[in-house]
């Protein structure tokens, strides 16, 4: 289901919170920059997939996957290969 | 009793859907459904519907259960209680959505009816979900803004158990000749100050009115509870005549679960 | 009314203790059929769709949706199990099972031991040959009589029911030979290499 981010975390959306607590800052103020397209945008208007089984971010105007995580019982996963940085 | 034509011969009812419309938790076993059926042709309080289930393979599971609503409501309620291993309880209150359709053919059975233009008190006793066809009859009562001396003797597990507690007592806060006892057999709060354990003679004797007004009296539960309530009656001298049953359970018609 | 009205998801007790004996541990069945994806749903034009077996740099076979659908079809009855615990009984699908396409591009065994399955939206999953040959998957084009939705990775997704559904790769496009195990999209983030739901191999060091 696609949803914005920013507004999933505020609603309390486990997928967007699951993002939420590997970051210390507000991940929703931060800037993601897409190593396929290069473009810039802020996360929190990026759209959220895949809850339960896990959260994928994707860039708005390539649709590369920029981010993963997912929580499993033997850990808490990140993925990031896709993104060249992230700004706080 | 009324308007009813107790020798006109009963009509074949066809069977019809309804669609579920609302469902409401009553309690933590308990729920109502608020059904909208095709063709409906109303009902008086005390009649129950049927309500038919068919698997994808065809197989089907039928049980009966009191009407809840009174007449003047526009949809029809149900409120049928989750019987552990049942068939078609769980079925009810896990699987079945607001949307969804439900076979049912209705009204049935003229024998325990209630309206509010009979004269006289009114005593009725309930058994567990035995209180859902004399809620019908009570919210006929309130609607119809009829004022006959009532009485309500409830017997449930616990406090938590009663079904439709509040609006039972929004009634009877609101109408001093309603009154509503309850009977817990095994409630565990200290400040519980109502009647602990069944139903016994001397809280019938006590709550009902007395035999010389001859009420109309109504008795709706399990089988071995409307059997023995009846008993107690008959023993405290009410005429038998005047004493309407209605039996859930295995030996009994109705199924009100299970 | 001449025939009863079907209640949804109603089942008779004997069939649902039997459905009980069905379920791999942990799940529960459910009678809806819910929808995770990884991204958007792709709207596939089938006139435009192409599906393709790949070893190395080259292709075995390539078909478009019309040659796909002359080849020869199956219809299995079978359970999925989702590892988000969800089990959903008696299902039906069509398509071409792994085996009739080995046979179609004349392949008498698997040339590598592992394929990864390649989809519209990027999402890839990897699945051993073992448990794709010996009529165990297909690629299928038909769910309970009707073509796959969109949302349910029509026009053809993977179809490996003995496996968690992860591994039934929606909006399929490729299919991969590879000579070792490589981890596909959730099995490279915390989701277990193999997934089955039997053992239940749910993450990754499960």
């Amino acid at each position: 289901m696609a949803n914005n981010f920013s507004d999933l975390l505020l609603g309390g959306d486990a997928g967007a919170h699951l993002v939420q607590q590997i970051f210390a800052p507000d991940v929703t103020l931060a800037r993601i920059r897409c190593d396929a397209c290069k473009g810039e945008t802020g996360i929190g208007a990026l759209t959220l997939y895949a809850a339960p089984m896990g959260a994928v971010l994707k860039c708005c105007d390539c649709d590369n996957v920029l981010m993963r995580v997912a929580d499993t019982p033997h850990g808490l996963w990140l993925e990031m290969s896709g993104a060249l940085n992230v700004r706080f | 009793m009324t308007a009813i034509d107790a020798s006109a011969p009963p009509e074949r009812l066809e069977w019809q859907l309804a669609q579920v419309r609302d469902i409401v938790a009553e309690t933590y076993r308990v729920k109502s459904f608020m059904l909208e059926p095709v063709n409906w042709t109303g009902h008086l309080p005390g009649q129950h519907v049927d309500i038919r289930l068919t698997a994808e393979d065809g197989y089907q599971a039928q049980r009966s259960y009191s009407i809840a609503s009174p007449s003047e409501d526009k949809l029809l309620t149900v409120t049928v209680e989750r019987v552990t291993d049942g068939e078609v309880s769980p079925y009810l209150l896990d699987e079945l959505r607001i949307g969804d359709r439900l076979e049912l053919r209705g009204p049935i059975a003229r024998h325990f009816v209630w309206t509010s233009g009979s004269s006289g008190s009114l005593c009725l006793v309930a058994g567990g979900t035995g209180i859902t066809p004399l809620m019908a009859m009570l919210r006929h009562r309130d609607r119809s803004s009829c004022h006959t001396p009532t009485v309500l003797i409830y017997s449930a597990r616990s406090r938590a158990d009663i079904v439709y507690r509040e609006e039972l007592e929004g009634m009877a806060r609101h109408d001093t000749n309603l009154a509503v006892i309850y009977a817990l057999t095994r409630e565990q709060a200290k400040d519980w100050a109502g009647h602990r354990g069944r139903i016994d003679r001397p809280l019938l004797a006590a709550n009902c009115f007395p035999p010389a007004q001859n009420p109309a009296i109504y008795v709706c539960g399990p089988t071995d509870f409307v059997e023995s309530v009846a008993g107690v009656l008959v023993e405290l001298g009410y005429d038998p005549l005047s004493i309407k049953t209605e039996r859930f359970g295995p030996s009994g018609g109705l199924s009100h679960g299970k | 009314m001449d025939e009863a009205h079907i209640s949804r998801g109603f089942r008779s007790k004997r069939q649902t203790q039997a459905a009980k004996d069905r379920l791999p541990p942990g799940q529960y069945v459910t009678t809806d059929f819910p929808i995770l994806s990884a991204g958007p749903t792709p709207q596939i034009d089938v006139s435009r769709w192409k599906l393709a077996l790949q070893l190395g740099g080259s292709l075995l076979g390539t078909w478009t949706w019309e040659a796909f659908e002359t080849l020869p079809q199956t219809t299995i009855r079978t359970d999925i199990h989702c590892v988000t615990k969800w089990s959903k009984l008696d299902t039906t699908w069509q398509g071409v099972t792994f085996d009739d396409l080995l046979k179609v591009v004349g392949l008498s065994e698997p040339p590598e031991p592992y394929v990864m399955a390649h989809c519209d939206g990027g999402y890839t999953t990897n699945v051993p040959l073992a448990d794709l040959i010996g009529g165990k998957a297909m690629v299928a084009t038909r769910y309970e009589g009707l073509p796959i939705a969109p949302a349910h990775g029509g026009p053809a997704r993977l179809l490996v029911p003995h496996l968690y559904f992860w591994k039934s790769a929606k909006w399929l496009r490729r299919i991969r030979f590879m000579p070792t195990d490589e981890r596909g999209f959730w099995e490279s983030l915390g989701y277990h290499i193999h997934g089955d739901p039997w053992k239940e191999q749910r993450y990754d060091g499960d």
